[in-house]
């Protein structure tokens, strides 16, 4: 066993690990100031997407100076690249945990209709992006490909909120103009967390790619 | 028909079993290498394509090999007519006390070549394929001795490719060499690829990635996995390749 | 761990038996010199004055009083070249065939032993068998030829074993290259192993020629004449040779005072062919060296 092939590679996932908590926080904080019209959350936010953004750049170098200095193969090469491109997708949901959070700063509050938000499931939305990231963290934790796979079918819903929510705000657009301004940025948060959805799909595919190898290496240790 | 076949080779150094019940193909034209620890059979199995292993006192082979679909253990195959098709480049460069020309004319000359300027126009083409003609071709009839470590090695390699042999088996030939005489033996592997079939045991994993189109993970005698390359360095299937080629061996 | 405490002035003290070691070679190795220097002068001191153009090209005369030692020159000359035609195929032949052919097992250990054993025989031995089967029972008499042969065998065991030890240090790796491009054992051993064994073969060749040249006991009853003033004109006549006519000279002398100066006349033209033919090896040598170099 080489153990400090072992412990870099342990590092960098402690690292990921914590990357993930962070976004996490992001976009349950974005939720709340969603939800709540609440400015100060949304402040809070920018301010932590700066860190988000350093986190990324970290771990970036980190798997490139792993990369350069222990030439991994096989299973060490699936598990980096795995990182790499699951540090990519979760600074991109950070990024838009920061664009909701903007949206709240600059939407004026008063234009809001409580039964608009309540037709349009934003709660509910929200609870799926944060159930899926929640579960595919604790999956790469547990090294776990079928809860990973399980989260996949959960895009779906997502997509159909979305699409729901776009018909919903172009109504109540037609015969509110006044609100279109709101209207459009709130179909923005929609898109956003959509689009979350799908980098939580492409997390899920990088830690089965990864996790496969794993899995393959515990069978052939009996056989 | 394979360039190369294995059949169920089993191979004994006395009472020691050096390998276990191979059988293999290798394709012609293509490069295959042969990774695995020390002692784990992988240089003992080469040295079988070319007969090297006739002359080790105790030494028993049951199985087949062929090669184009003729066993080179049948009575009837005189051995150094197989290896003049066989050719091979060792571990240690090995050139003969000669100049740098004899070095490269040894092998035609031995097989009873005489025709002066057939061996002149043979020994500048082997120089010129092993990417070493332009470095000697003004001091051919200096010592072979005179050249670096790395150039006595790519002369070896020209040595061995003059008399046109349709395998080349090389047994580690990089590993005593400095990073850019290896660069140089590994790019002229790719060139010579078009060639002959070349099968390549090397201690160094990017080596054998780099060079090989196949690869085959030898282990106390057996032979775990044999596959394409990019499958083995990527996603290999035994357990033991994966420790192997990441590191995490023993 | 602890570190360890390292005794006080260890280092010094070590340094010190070293410094000391080295002087006693040293002074050993300078008393083997000057030994060796004060023999030769000797010789040379003794032996110079009777050296003449005369006492190199003619034959001894007035009872061995005076005239020169040409004979026994040419005779010497004679039986060294006859040994080396004996011994050197022959051995060279033996020690590439224990080294290379002969398979690793108790024959190659046998005869290694064998060998061994005869280069401890003494040389009054190899004379009285070289009588008994040359001289009488193959009926040479005494002759240059059974004087050639008996020197031969008796120089026979360094030859093997050098040319033997010579092969063995060939790399295993160099036989290889060779068998792996189609050549045959024989064209190997011929073209390759052979050239690169030559310098240490030819110093051993060499060595057992300069030991051959002073030998006196394996002629002493298989070739050597008293006198015999004329040269040899077959191989089958006696001969006079340099360490025996030392020999005869020196101990059955009618005339000390006149024949002592021969004597060492004699030794110092012994000695010099001997340096001589180390000289030749030695440039020879380095012909060979430099082939493979």
């Amino acid at each position: 066993m080489v153990k400090f092939v072992e412990s870099e590679l342990s590092q960098l996932k402690r690292e990921v690990d914590q990357m993930w908590t962070l976004v996490y926080n992001q976009l349950e904080q974005s939720q709340s100031a969603v939800l709540d019209l609440d400015r100060t959350i949304a402040q809070q936010i920018m301010v932590r997407e700066r860190r988000v953004d350093a986190f990324e750049l970290k771990i970036d170098s980190d798997v490139e100076d792993f990369i350069a200095l222990f030439t991994p193969v096989a299973v060490d090469l699936r598990f980096v690249l795995a990182m790499l491109k699951i540090n990519g997708d979760l600074e991109r949901i950070g990024d838009y945990a920061d664009g909701i959070a903007r949206f709240v700063r600059d939407t004026d509050m008063e234009t809001m209709d409580p039964e608009l938000i309540g037709r349009l499931q934003v709660k509910e939305m929200f609870e799926v992006v944060l159930k899926m990231l929640g579960e595919l963290q604790e999956a790469l934790r547990t090294e776990d490909a079928a809860k990973a796979t399980a989260v996949l079918s959960m895009d779906e819903r997502l997509d159909s909120i979305n699409k729901a929510s776009a018909s919903i705000l172009a109504d109540y657009a037609r015969e509110h103009p006044e609100a279109i301004p709101f209207c459009l940025g709130f179909g923005g948060v929609f898109r956003k967390l959509e689009r979350t959805g799908d980098h939580l799909t492409n997390i899920a595919e990088e830690i089965v790619f990864y996790v496969d190898a794993k899995v393959l290496k515990h069978k052939e240790l009996n056989g | 028909m394979e360039k190369i076949e294995a059949k169920e080779v089993n191979f004994h150094y006395g009472d020691f079993h050096a390998l276990k019940n191979i059988s293999m193909e290798i394709p012609r034209n293509k490069v295959v290498a042969f990774i695995g620890p020390s002692g784990c059979g992988k240089s003992t199995f080469l040295r079988l394509f070319n007969r090297m292993n006739d002359l080790v006192p105790g030494a028993r082979l049951s199985g087949k090999i062929l090669i184009d679909g003729k066993d080179i253990y049948a009575p009837d195959v005189q051995v150094d007519e197989l290896r003049k098709d066989v050719g091979m480049v060792f571990q240690r460069p090995n050139p003969f006390p000669k100049s740098i020309f004899e070095n490269v004319a040894y092998g035609l000359r031995v097989n009873g070549i005489k025709d002066k300027e057939f061996i002149a126009g043979k020994v500048e083409e082997a120089l010129k394929g092993a990417a070493l003609w332009n470095e000697v071709k003004e001091k051919l009839n200096a010592s072979a001795y005179a050249l670096s470590g790395g150039q006595q090695q790519r002369l070896c390699i020209a040595r061995a490719m003059a008399v046109s042999p349709s395998v080349l088996l090389m047994d580690e030939p990089a590993s005593a060499l400095d990073p850019i005489s290896t660069a140089k033996i590994e790019e002229l592997i790719c060139e010579m690829r078009d060639k002959v079939t070349i099968v390549i045991v090397t201690h160094n994993m990017q080596q054998a990635s780099r060079v090989s189109d196949k690869t085959a993970f030898f282990y106390m005698g057996e032979m775990i996995e044999y596959d394409d390359t990019k499958l083995i360095f990527t996603n290999p299937r035994k357990e033991a390749t994966q420790n192997y080629i990441t590191g995490r061996f023993g | 761990m602890d570190r360890p405490t390292y005794p006080e002035g260890y280092s010094a003290r070590k340094r010190r038996a070293q410094a000391a070691a080295f002087a006693v070679c040293r002074i050993l190795s300078l008393l083997i010199v000057l030994i060796l220097f004060a023999i030769l002068g000797f010789i040379v001191i003794k032996g110079a004055g009777v050296i003449s153009w005369d006492f190199l090209t003619k034959a001894p005369s007035d009872g061995m009083t005076s005239g020169g030692i040409f004979p026994a020159i040419v005779g010497t000359l004679l039986l060294m070249l006859g040994s080396a035609v004996v011994a050197f195929p022959v051995g060279i032949m033996s020690g590439i065939y224990m080294n290379e052919y002969a398979s690793k097992g108790w024959v190659v250990k046998f005869i290694r032993l064998m060998t061994n054993n005869l280069s401890g025989v003494p040389s009054i031995v190899f004379g009285l068998f070289g009588m008994a089967l040359f001289v009488k029972y193959l009926g040479f008499g005494d002759s240059i030829l059974a004087g050639s042969l008996t020197l031969g065998l008796l120089s026979l065991p360094l030859v093997i074993r050098t040319t033997e030890e010579a092969l063995k240090d060939i790399p295993a790796g160099i036989r290889e290259g060779s068998l792996a491009l189609g050549a045959t054992k024989l064209q190997t051993i011929w073209k390759v192993v052979l050239p690169m064994g030559m310098p240490r073969i030819i110093t051993g060749l060499i060595l057992s020629l300069g030991r051959v040249s002073g030998e006196t006991a394996p002629i002493l009853f298989t070739c050597a004449a008293y006198f015999f003033p004329q040269l040899p004109t077959s191989i089958l006549d006696q001969c006079m040779a340099l360490p025996y006519h030392l020999y005869v000279i020196s101990t059955s002398g009618t005339d000390i005072e006149a024949q002592q100066p021969i004597a060492y006349g004699t030794a110092l033209v012994l000695i010099v062919i001997v340096l001589i033919i180390n000289l030749l090896a030695g440039l020879l040598r380095k012909h060979f060296e430099k082939g493979l170099s």
